[in-house]
């Protein structure tokens, strides 16, 4: 009997040390999970033989989470889009990161520095997609080319997040996301020719793949999944540039890992593991000397230089973090009903 | 009890959300302001207020109108055949859920979908009709959602009817169609109004279905809490969009309890 009791209390005492020797990662379900967990997580176990677990849900969900648990991070490490990084930030949920114990990220494009809290992990565009064989001779070489009036009810954009057509709006008419205003205008003229706005990337598959919306402004990364699974887009990358997202990774403030987390940062950025990532999303590695295979190089919305992150439209992640709530309204109020 | 204190306690979270400012760029609300329901004036939500009441009418009547032959040949019929079929047409929807059925109305209702392709085929049309982000094709598929709840309130009304009532009715020489006017349907107004009431209360808390079908087009009022609070962190107006609408669903229920008692009378005691 006192066998038996000293084993239960050796399990006891083991079962916590053992769930303390894993780094958990807050991120996004599905593909965004298993990217993470087939390239840097996958090398880091093998370097240093913690496993990694994953806590997945949506931005929102993810965010109220974490600030319920202040203090005491449900996760090490979490990813997330820059400006929604903001809101962890100002909150006091990411610890200030030290470079020096992340070597490989010197190699980070400038455009990917988004905060001393936070570091874009990859990139992609928001950008004009659409389906050739639906449209005829339409061509887009500009923004501007969404205003055509042949498109009056064919364009389907974001409900969640007008920030990017907001600055494009902005920009066409002689000004920049900070002074958005002055757009109001140029995008109310746009408003015939919105036929819907998607929901999540699952809708907005399906609203181009039926043809229901032939034009979209379309997560690049979105454009490529349907581009893979047979449906005829065109993704371009209009003269202005398309609009940069970058989604971000950091420390959580109060982790008892921080150290292993860094080691874990440090892999995300090994130029090997980012071209892995820009191969299995065709998206932007966020280092600029990963080595991307020609054919993911070539694509719009995946950038190898400097040149390329800064030809693009970069919606200040700060500004945007402060702004999204007021841009949302005026596009429910004005645009969307 | 303590489930009752639960729900209370996150009311009046809500509530003193609703009451709060919103500060640009942080997760944590401002000093208290009244700015998030006088912002709820603006024509656009008192548009938004009156298109969920009307939608909510329109699928509880439809849903009533689908749905009341289905419970009737459910409590009536003899045939374990039929009865199994309109067992399998009204139960099935429970199974899947909110999404599953939104999408599913997405492929019948698309321009290429399968109403439109059937009508294209048949030279009836030459061009899709649009029946994706209408309202429309919110409250079609708001009504598979519905139904059966509305079927379940109605067979349970409906089997409560004494069939000696119509027995009496039709050896005075009531024909089917009198015997239903006067003795059935005025019976089952108990069953009629419990549906109503139910299919009104449970449209009005629909997000999935108008977020899908409407495609930002058709909104209810979940869908702007959505998009204007949790889609852009301005948790405060979202609290007053959700405080706004749970007045809104309060008073237009009570003022259909009112409406209905009459009626509610008429049926069997």
């Amino acid at each position: 009997m006192k066998r038996f009791w000293l084993a239960i209390f050796a399990l006891a005492i083991a079962s916590p040390a053992q769930a303390q020797d894993k780094l958990v990662i807050s991120i996004w379900g599905g593909s965004w999970r298993d990217l993470v967990a087939e390239t840097v997580a996958k090398k880091f176990t093998a370097e240093t033989g913690v496993p990694v677990e994953f806590i997945t849900g949506g931005t929102i969900d993810r965010l109220n989470k974490e600030k319920l648990a202040k203090g005491n991070p449900e996760s090490d490490i979490t990813f997330t889009t820059s400006h929604v990084g903001w809101l962890y930030a100002n909150d006091g949920l990411f610890e200030q990161l030290d470079l020096a114990k992340i070597p490989n990220a010197k190699n980070l494009a400038d455009e990917a520095r988004i905060s001393p809290f936070h570091l874009g992990a990859w990139a992609y565009v928001y950008t004009i997609g659409y389906r050739a064989d639906l449209l005829g001779d339409v061509k887009f070489d500009s923004w501007n080319d969404l205003w055509k009036p042949e498109l009056k009810g064919k364009i389907a954009g974001p409900d969640f997040d007008p920030s990017h057509i907001i600055a494009v709006a902005a920009i066409l008419s002689g000004s920049d996301a900070a002074h958005w205003e002055k757009g109001q205008d140029k995008l109310k003229a746009l408003k015939p020719n919105f036929k819907a706005f998607y929901t999540n990337d699952a809708n907005s598959q399906q609203l181009l793949a039926s043809g229901e919306t032939p034009v979209q402004i379309v997560l690049s990364m979105n454009a490529y999944y349907m581009i893979g699974q047979g449906v005829p887009i065109t993704l371009v990358i209009p003269k202005e540039g398309a609009v940069l997202g970058v989604d971000t990774v950091a420390i959580m403030k109060g982790s008892k890992k921080a150290e292993l987390a860094y080691k874990f940062i440090n892999i995300l950025y090994d130029p090997e593991i980012q071209a892995e990532i820009a191969k299995l999303k065709k998206g932007s590695p966020a280092v600029l000397n990963a080595k991307i295979d020609p054919e993911i190089a070539k694509l719009p919305g995946v950038f190898t230089t400097a040149a390329q992150w800064k030809q693009q439209i970069n919606i200040d992640a700060k500004l945007r973090a402060e702004k999204t709530a007021e841009w949302r309204k005026w596009f429910a109020e004005n645009i969307m009903n | 009890m303590l489930c009752a204190f639960g729900f209370l306690l996150a009311l009046a979270a809500v509530l003193q959300f609703s009451l709060r400012a919103y500060v640009p760029g942080s997760l944590d609300p401002g000093g208290f302001t009244l700015a998030n329901f006088t912002d709820l004036l603006k024509p656009l939500y008192a548009r938004v207020f009156f298109d969920t009441v009307v939608i909510c009418f329109l699928t509880a009547v439809s849903t009533l109108i689908v749905g009341y032959p289905l419970a009737y040949a459910l409590v009536r019929t003899q045939s374990a055949v039929i009865k199994s079929v309109v067992l399998v047409i009204v139960v099935t929807p429970l199974f899947l859920g909110e999404v599953v059925r939104t999408y599913s109305w997405i492929i019948v209702l698309g321009n290429n979908g399968f109403i439109n392709s059937v009508l294209l085929n048949l030279g009836i049309i030459r061009q899709p009709v649009q029946f994706m982000f209408t309202t429309f094709g919110v409250v079609v598929a708001l009504v598979h959602v519905t139904m059966p709840v509305m079927v379940i309130m109605l067979a349970a009304g409906l089997s409560h009817i004494d069939r000696d009532y119509q027995r009496a009715a039709e050896s005075l020489g009531a024909g089917p169609i009198r015997v239903f006017l006067t003795v059935t349907l005025p019976l089952s107004m108990p069953g009629v109004v419990a549906g109503v009431t139910t299919a009104f209360a449970w449209t009005f808390s629909a997000f999935a279905t108008p977020q899908l079908i409407g495609g930002g087009r058709v909104n209810m009022i979940s869908n702007l809490v959505y998009q204007l609070g949790f889609s852009s962190f301005n948790f405060p107006f979202a609290a007053s969009l959700c405080v706004a609408g749970l007045a809104l669903t309060i008073v237009v229920l009570s003022a259909l309890r009112l409406v209905a008692r009459p009626l509610e009378n008429i049926g069997p005691h």
